[in-house]
């Protein structure tokens, strides 16, 4: 228990959400791609999600790995600046520090603001109807459609997948430093895959409201 | 040439401190950082008014006594101690501020000198090896692996300057105990108490107050031995196994 | 007083397991009533406060620096000698200590000097059981190297960091009895004055270098462990903090003072750049091995290295040591080099440098061989002065670099004052006139892990020791003497810095109690020193106030001290009408130029007992005849 307790402990919980969370939008960016395919395949796709009962399951795993991720996150984040105190006059040169390693909390709190927005929108938005195969469901699509016809939604869109790809390419990372596979074997690879990771994600989701706002 | 120096000036852990503005006159090329401040503190002294404390001894990189960070980088611009840093290094009319490490579990004990001792204290937890004297056998009696004995060392070229915790934005001390952890329980006779001593090390270093790693990787950038980012995946790894 | 060096009887090589035998036990559960106080933290001090509380005793150890591991123990480059005998070169116990006893010219204490090579094995397991990461072969034992001359390759070393890690080896096991309650640590804490009762050492007065308070401790046994004192040169490769007054003080308690004289000055280190040069920075003398020491012929030849052509060069060590060339022990390339700048044939802006070239080696070996060989070397000289010695020869001088001089001990490691014991370079009495090479850490670590353990409780079990407090009036006396000193300083308010006063001091130092002395400068050096002095106390300006972290404070007290120790240093030299080892007077030397012993006269430690008042310096000298039963006197020669 003390573990847990431990910042390292605290920081591996972190991790492990993250890269939960990271399989998640994986997943939720591959089950995008039938957007590409057409209305009736994305609507089919999604219904096949939203009918089975298992969906409260997961949403709940799902919901409570973010809240373990964000919560943590935060209170790590206001103990560690409470720990440096005060800052330097200037900012140093002499560093690695990569931009997405020292930003990853403002990433958080707009992927966090987008997501709000993203619920709103998708799970609470309106509920048009349709009915493929004889079978009456949500036509999601159209709802997809709508949105990325307004370019300011498009644009907020893209600019929080550039964040989520900043905030994976440092995050997988740095889980897998903190579950401690990082290492004279590992050298460099870590890191690859951290950004290979961000890269391909972030290349699904930006080309779906691209298409979207160009083709409809 | 001529400096700007903007040095932090505070007369004790309760006060306030603030930058004080001074002028570097006639500096030269081969003078090192330090004896730069010498000089600065020379004609403080002759004017009247008090010189600028900060920790110094060795002046040759070892003893990690140094500890100042000069526009925002521990150390300096060089990837060496502030005592190994010389003039050369900047360039004339250049503004340098001048500050003490910040750390909170380093609290300021007069202008630029910390106190450090929460880094004893972490090694007092468990940066050891119990062994009595008059217990070790012949030093030849185990054989130790090149490799291993190699890697020990270069974690165990930690000075215990502190400028990684310096250098990070959350004042983590990772390094330093991942460095300490890494040096004993990559040989064997340290092996053996490995599992206690990071989990002693790294509560200490908690109960410190030090910052959790964010990985940004500053420190190892900052480190004057150039301790490497690895030491603390192990640390994490063994912290992780030591649970189990 | 008298000297007794309580050398036990008996062979050679049975001294020390005689002793050990005939001294008194303290009984275990009584080890824990003994109250010791440990002075300086560096190797033989950490080595010695947790062996000592490993055996049960109350130990408390005191530091200057913000953490134990900061001693400058830690600055040792080279490595550490043990007779271990692992390359099967012939090497033994036996060897290393005629090596040591003829390395310090015939001066040193035979049965120390034995005991030391002993023990000297112990010290490598103790310290890879404590998981020092010293060098390894291939085959996972431990690697040596040769050093200092010596045939035999018997240096164990962890790259050029030895000190460091033996201090943080030693320095863990210290920390591990600090956690097990064991040893009481205080740290950024100055030993003004050692407190005597009943004519005994019975504890320390110190100040507290955060809070300037000023602090008794009390005590059954004090060891010092305080390091050498070579900043009394101002220049020298030691730590800027590293100060002979804890020792200086514990010497007008009546702690004799021996040898001090007797100064190590190492022929390559990097030279002095200008009027505010604050340290010297020692490099390697395995540079010697491929490197050639020249100077130009012609005084004042300001010309670049590379202009010189050959002709015109003076390969002087090669020149005079035909046989030895540039491989002249570090006295004899040093006084060389003094002489050679003497002449006005120095090289750079000073003046005050010779070369150290290594053209011939770079195109007879290549570039990549030096580079292998001495890449660190390379590197740290291109940081501290910008040249590359790949293209330019090196500059080199020589300087301060150790003091094999220190305070009197007897066999027991134990000084004039019972209760006070004095280890490592702080005492005199294992090197003689000169050290070797890789020789310091061992001595600091055989002192505190082996010897005193064995030695300490001899003297608790054989004397009654009433308890004290730090009510009784020697502490009080003693607080309020450092007290009072530390106040007449912060009032001089005069017009000189305190490093003014130690600058001039170290220039008289080093020009007339340095590589080479004659009577002449050193009379004139004494009067100088006592000038000085006088107008130190009248002169200096000590900024700020005591009652806080003021470094100001902290030099002054201990360049007061330099400025009395300096003086004995001089008289010292001036009274030893001979030229051994590091110690070189002009009027004694062979038809050559080359040191000439006086084994009739000086075959002797000279032991200072102080017998002035407070600021008059006045000492009477007691002499103890060194013996040599196993080792022949021979001269050593190097031509």
């Amino acid at each position: 228990m003390s573990y847990l307790t431990s910042t390292i402990g605290k920081k591996l919980l972190i991790g492990l959400a993250g890269l939960g969370l990271s399989l998640f939008v994986l997943v939720h960016m591959a089950g995008n791609l039938f957007l590409f395919v057409g209305q009736e395949a994305f609507n089919r796709y999604a219904h096949a999600l939203t009918s089975n009962p298992l969906i409260y399951v997961a949403e709940v795993g799902l919901g409570s790995i973010f809240l373990v991720h964000v919560v943590l996150a935060l209170l790590l984040t206001l103990y560690n600046r409470a720990s440096k105190g005060s800052r330097y006059a200037r900012s140093a040169k002499r560093t690695s520090a990569s931009f997405s390693s020292k930003t990853l909390h403002y990433q958080g709190i707009v992927i966090f603001a987008f997501l709000c927005f993203h619920l709103r929108t998708l799970k609470f938005g309106p509920e048009y109807e349709i009915t493929h195969n004889g079978i009456l469901m949500r036509d999601i699509f159209q709802v997809v459609v709508d949105s990325f016809q307004n370019p300011l939604i498009v644009g907020a869109y893209v600019i929080t997948v550039l964040m989520l790809c900043l905030h994976l390419s440092h995050g997988l990372a740095s889980s897998l430093q903190t579950l401690g596979l990082n290492g004279e074997k590992y050298d460099g690879k870590v890191k690859l895959i951290g950004h290979a990771y961000a890269f391909l994600v972030t290349l699904g989701f930006i080309s779906q409201p691209i298409f979207v706002y160009f083709y409809y | 040439m001529k400096l700007n120096l903007n040095i932090w000036r505070q007369k004790s852990s309760k006060d306030k401190g603030h930058f004080e503005k001074y002028t570097a006159n006639d500096v030269t090329e081969e003078m090192s950082f330090l004896e730069m401040l010498d000089v600065v503190n020379e004609d403080l002294i002759l004017s009247g008014k008090e010189p600028v404390a900060f920790d110094h001894d060795c002046r040759e990189g070892i003893c990690g006594s140094c500890s100042m960070v000069i526009n925002g980088d521990p150390h300096g611009p060089e990837k060496s101690t502030t005592c190994q840093l010389h003039m050369r290094s900047f360039k004339d009319g250049e503004t340098l501020y001048i500050e003490p490490w910040r750390a909170k579990a380093f609290p300021v004990v007069r202008d630029l000198i910390v106190d450090r001792s929460a880094f004893d204290r972490i090694i007092t937890a468990g940066g050891y090896i119990s062994v009595s004297t008059g217990n070790a056998q012949d030093a030849n009696a185990t054989p130790i692996p090149k490799m291993d004995a190699d890697e020990a060392f270069m974690s165990a070229a930690c000075i215990g300057c502190g400028a990684c915790v310096a250098s990070c934005k959350n004042a983590s001390a990772s390094l330093f105990v991942a460095a300490k952890t890494s040096h004993l329980g990559i040989l064997p006779q340290g092996s053996v108490e490995q599992k206690g001593r990071v989990k002693k090390m790294v509560a200490q270093m908690d109960a410190e107050g030090f910052g959790a790693c964010t990985n940004t990787g500053s420190c190892s950038a900052a480190c004057p031995k150039g301790i490497s980012l690895d030491n603390i995946a192990r640390l994490n790894r063994d912290l992780l196994k030591s649970n189990f | 007083m008298k000297l007794e060096s309580h050398i036990p009887t008996g062979a050679i090589e049975d001294k020390w397991d005689n002793h050990k035998f005939s001294v008194k036990l303290v009984n275990p559960s009584n080890k824990r009533k003994f109250k010791v106080i440990v002075v300086g933290t560096g190797l033989a001090g950490s080595s010695a406060a947790a062996t000592l509380s490993e055996l049960g005793y109350d130990v408390h150890a005191f530091c200057i620096h913000d953490s134990p591991r900061r001693a400058h123990s830690i600055a040792a480059q080279g490595g550490i000698n043990a007779a271990k005998n692992y390359q099967n070169d012939g090497d033994s116990v036996h060897r290393l200590f005629y090596d040591t006893v003829k390395g310090g010219d015939f001066r040193s204490r035979e049965a120390n000097v034995y005991r030391l090579a002993q023990v000297s094995v112990n010290i490598i397991d103790q310290a890879v059981a404590q998981g020092v990461p010293l060098a390894r072969e291939y085959g996972g034992l431990l690697a040596n190297r040769s050093f200092g001359g010596a045939q035999v390759s018997r240096t164990f070393y962890a790259r050029g960091q030895t000190g460091q890690q033996l201090l943080i080896g030693a320095y863990s096991s210290l920390m591990k009895q600090v956690d097990r309650g064991a040893v009481k640590l205080y740290p950024r804490r100055e030993m003004l004055d050692l407190v005597k009762i009943d004519d005994k050492a019975r504890g320390i007065t110190v100040r507290n270098l955060v809070t300037g308070e000023i602090e008794s401790h009390t005590a059954d046994a004090v060891l010092l462990c305080t390091g050498g004192y070579g900043n009394v040169f101002f220049l020298s490769t030691n730590a800027r903090n590293s100060n002979a007054t804890a020792a200086w003080r514990a010497h007008k308690k009546g702690a004799a003072f021996s040898n001090p004289c007797f100064t190590q000055i190492h022929p390559t280190c990097i030279p002095v750049s200008g009027s505010y040069q604050s340290k010297l920075t020692l490099m390697s003398e395995s540079l010697r091995n491929d490197g050639r020491v020249w100077v130009p012929k012609a005084q004042g030849d300001k010309r670049l290295a590379s202009e010189i052509p050959d002709a015109e060069r003076d390969y002087y060590l090669e020149r005079v040591y035909p046989s030895f060339g540039n491989l002249a022990p570090r006295d004899v390339a040093s006084r060389q080099a003094k002489y050679r700048t003497d002449e006005g044939k120095g090289v750079g802006k000073t003046g005050m440098a010779v070369f150290l070239d290594f053209r011939d080696a770079i195109s007879r070996l290549g570039q990549n061989v030096i580079s292998e060989r001495y890449g660190n070397l390379f590197e740290m000289y291109e940081k501290i002065t910008g040249e590359n010695p790949y293209q330019m020869p090196m500059r080199i001088y020589p300087a301060v670099h150790y003091t094999m001089g220190g305070l009197w001990v007897d066999y027991n490691l134990q000084s004039t004052i019972p209760g006070l014991h004095v280890l490592g370079e702080a005492n005199f009495s294992d090197h003689g006139a000169n050290r070797l090479g890789a020789s310091a850490l061992m001595q600091g670590l055989a002192d505190g892990y082996f010897v005193i353990p064995a030695t300490l409780g001899n003297y608790l079990a054989s004397n009654s020791l009433e308890k004290v407090t730090e009510d009784h009036d020697a502490f009080r006396e003693s607080k309020d003497r450092v007290s009072k000193q530390i106040d007449s300083l912060l009032n001089v308010n005069g017009d000189k810095t305190v490093d003014e006063f130690h600058r001039q001091l170290g220039n008289i130092m080093w020009e007339k109690v340095g590589m080479s002395r004659t009577k002449e400068g050193l009379t004139e050096g004494i009067s100088s020193i006592s000038k000085l002095r006088e107008e130190y106390h009248q002169n200096v300006r000590v900024p700020g106030d005591k009652n806080y972290k003021n470094e100001q404070v902290e030099k002054a007290l201990r360049v007061s001290d330099f400025l009395e120790l300096g003086q004995l240093m001089a008289q010292d030299a001036l009274d030893r009408e001979e030229s051994c080892g590091g110690h070189f007077r002009v009027e004694h030397q062979t038809e050559d130029g080359e040191a000439k012993r006086n084994d009739n006269d000086f075959s002797h430690a000279s032991a200072y007992e102080f017998t002035g008042e407070s600021k008059n310096m006045n000492w009477t000298l007691h002499k103890e005849k060194l013996e040599f039963e196993n080792v022949k006197l021979a001269t050593r020669s190097y031509k």
